[in-house]
């Protein structure tokens, strides 16, 4: 694929007659489509979707000086508008239209492409939610004429709920689970926890921190509180007294992120782990067996069905359940479509409360290669 | 004709005419006191151009010119990847200056990278936006902050004066260049003790994309010989010449 595709007439005439099946399922499912402008605002990306994504993003300056960009995705333009709207929930929207992303140093990787997709805004019963997405997931596909296919799925809340089960301060918490979604660094930070990290002891009552900020009191507060300042020291040298894990279960958390294979193996051999680590889940495992008895309803081979502990997606704002699909084209496995769980976007985004959501982006030119490569083959 | 770049103007000019006079190597300014275009004495082949430091690393990616002199700072926020696009021939000696990562003094809670870190998180979920650093590296600034895994942030170009945006309210966070650390200093920011991103120094430096002819290679064979003369400098450049 060039970073410039040019698309000739077979080309246009194929993507669009499976853009008219897509929607067509899409809408007879309630779900109505609706397009964002192609140049957004910078700052709904830039602020939202952290510097991977901005480097990625392709920004440009208006006449006037305002600073545009070529949306890299669909969902947070659509989450905005709904927010904006004030819709109301459940709301149920497609969509289908170019994404576009700088490939910095894969110069044969298109710098646009057509995805097309649904957002689940709003419907509080997540389990309900989840299957909703994935059967239409999967019958989307199909209609499409794809039938060879495989799934990678995981959950992040699966792993928040087990950073939570831990006696750990708050902040190494939040430092695991912000960086769960990075192969590696994990288990730095595991290593961290047993051994410390060699930060300065810093003083702890309030009254020696408050002592010490009054004597820089003419250094830039820097869009920081006072309280916020002695709030995070506080707890900082709270953490450094606190901090301790038992080798045995810091031991357990590594062996469970290195779990990957077939689902059903990958989730028994979970259970087994968080017995002798004495971890209760049972909840999120219970929603893991849900979705893999969607996937059995739907006819697909739980054999094509893999579950990987460590699997995070790069676009960093998934919250819980996520998944991507695979297939085979000329060059070999491409992912054709990829979704999950991101309930904390639309607050993000200014709306007044949680708004649980779900959504899944189908890559439409990658699922017509893996197509006529099955036809091929 | 082999090019050089060097600096037009300030303290890493007079040090490069230090440097060339103290390996008996005389710059003749052909066009009056003032001209950005030279040559060195008994060296017909070289045509010496005067161009500002960050001209100097851009000429040198495109492969406008053959050999320059610029900070390190400059060549590797131009060209984050050197390989197969420049060589740096030997570091100068001079320039001395570190690209660091500075707050302000009062976030006491502040002292590392994972610090950082964690107040980027906190802040992006109080304040609904990301924390902004301030930067004329923004290459250098995103490497670097990917590096120690972080990414609830967003940089804000700065063409100058970045040590005052803590306090103008323009960013929250400073990636910059120092020397001495006395201008962070008098602005109320501290260096992180990890912040440390890169260690600068001139660099006399070769464009790998130039136009690399027979004539030019002798040319610049014969210069950093003379340049100096224990080290085997051409010989170094030519393996990765194209």
């Amino acid at each position: 694929m060039a970073a410039f595709p040019y698309y000739d007439t077979p080309a246009i005439d194929a993507l669009n007659s499976q853009a008219v099946t897509l929607l067509k399922l899409f809408g007879e499912k309630g779900y109505a489509c609706e397009e964002p402008s192609v140049q957004q605002p910078a700052e709904i990306f830039l602020d939202r979707s952290g510097e991977e994504i901005r480097r990625r993003t392709f920004t440009l300056m208006d006449p006037s000086g305002r600073e545009l960009c070529l949306r890299p995705d669909l969902t947070i333009p659509i989450c905005r508008q709904a927010v904006q709207e004030g819709r109301k929930f459940p709301a149920r929207i497609a969509y289908n239209g170019l994404v576009f992303r700088h490939q910095p140093g894969e110069p044969h990787r298109p710098t646009q492409f057509f995805q097309a997709g649904v957002e689940l805004l709003g419907l509080e019963d997540k389990a309900v939610g989840e299957t909703e997405i994935l059967t239409l997931t999967i019958e989307a596909l199909r209609a499409a004429g794809l039938n060879d296919f495989s799934l990678r799925i995981g959950d992040l809340a699966l792993f928040g709920a087990l950073v939570d089960a831990l006696a750990l301060p708050t902040q190494w918490r939040a430092r695991l689970k912000r960086h769960f979604w990075r192969a590696g660094y994990v288990e730095t930070l595991l290593y961290w926890l047993g051994h410390g990290d060699g930060k300065a002891k810093l003083p702890g009552t309030r009254a020696e921190i408050e002592e010490l900020l009054d004597a820089r009191a003419d250094a830039p507060m820097a869009g920081r509180s006072r309280e916020e300042i002695i709030a995070r020291a506080m707890d900082r040298a709270a953490e450094a007294a606190a901090l301790h894990l038992d080798p045995a279960v810091a031991d357990a958390i590594a062996k469970l992120l290195d779990i990957s294979g077939p689902a059903d193996d990958s989730l028994a051999r979970i259970r087994e782990l968080l017995k002798t680590a004495g971890i209760n889940l049972d909840p999120q495992l219970a929603a893991m067996d849900a979705r893999l008895a969607t996937l059995k309803t739907l006819g697909v081979d739980p054999a094509r069905v893999q579950f990987t502990a460590h699997f995070g997606r790069n676009m960093e704002y998934y919250t819980g359940f996520v998944f991507e699909l695979w297939a085979r084209d000329k060059e070999g496995p491409v992912q054709i479509a990829g979704g999950g769980r991101y309930d904390s976007m639309m607050e993000m985004l200014g709306a007044k409360k949680t708004v649980s959501a779900i959504g899944v982006a189908l890559r439409t030119e990658r699922v017509l290669a893996a197509k006529t490569f099955a036809g091929v083959a | 004709m082999l090019t050089l770049a060097i600096p037009s103007k300030g303290r890493l000019k007079d040090n490069c005419n230090a440097w060339f006079a103290s390996a008996g190597v005389t710059m003749e300014q052909t066009v009056g006191a003032r001209g950005y275009r030279a040559s060195f004495a008994g060296f017909p082949d070289v045509e010496v151009m005067l161009l500002s430091a960050s001209e100097i690393a851009s000429s040198l990616l495109a492969g406008d010119i053959h050999l320059g002199i610029t900070g390190e700072d400059l060549l590797r926020e131009e060209a984050p990847e050197l390989t197969g696009r420049m060589h740096l021939i030997k570091p100068l000696g001079f320039g001395f200056a570190d690209v660091v990562v500075a707050v302000s003094g009062y976030w006491i809670d502040v002292s590392t990278m994972a610090d950082l870190d964690d107040v980027c998180a906190a802040y992006a979920a109080t304040h609904r936006r990301r924390l902004r650093v301030a930067t004329k590296y923004a290459q250098l600034t995103r490497s670097f902050f990917a590096q120690a895994r972080i990414s609830d942030y967003r940089i804000v170009p700065s063409a100058g004066a970045t040590e005052g945006a803590p306090a103008a309210g323009t960013a929250e966070v400073i990636v910059d260049i120092t020397t001495t650390g006395a201008t962070l200093k008098d602005n109320g920011l501290k260096i992180l003790d990890d912040g440390v991103i890169l260690k600068s120094q001139a660099q006399l430096a070769a464009s790998l994309t130039a136009d690399w002819g027979p004539d030019v290679r002798t040319s610049c064979e014969a210069l950093l010989s003379k340049l100096d003369p224990a080290s085997p400098l051409y010989a170094t450049l030519a393996k990765q010449l194209p």
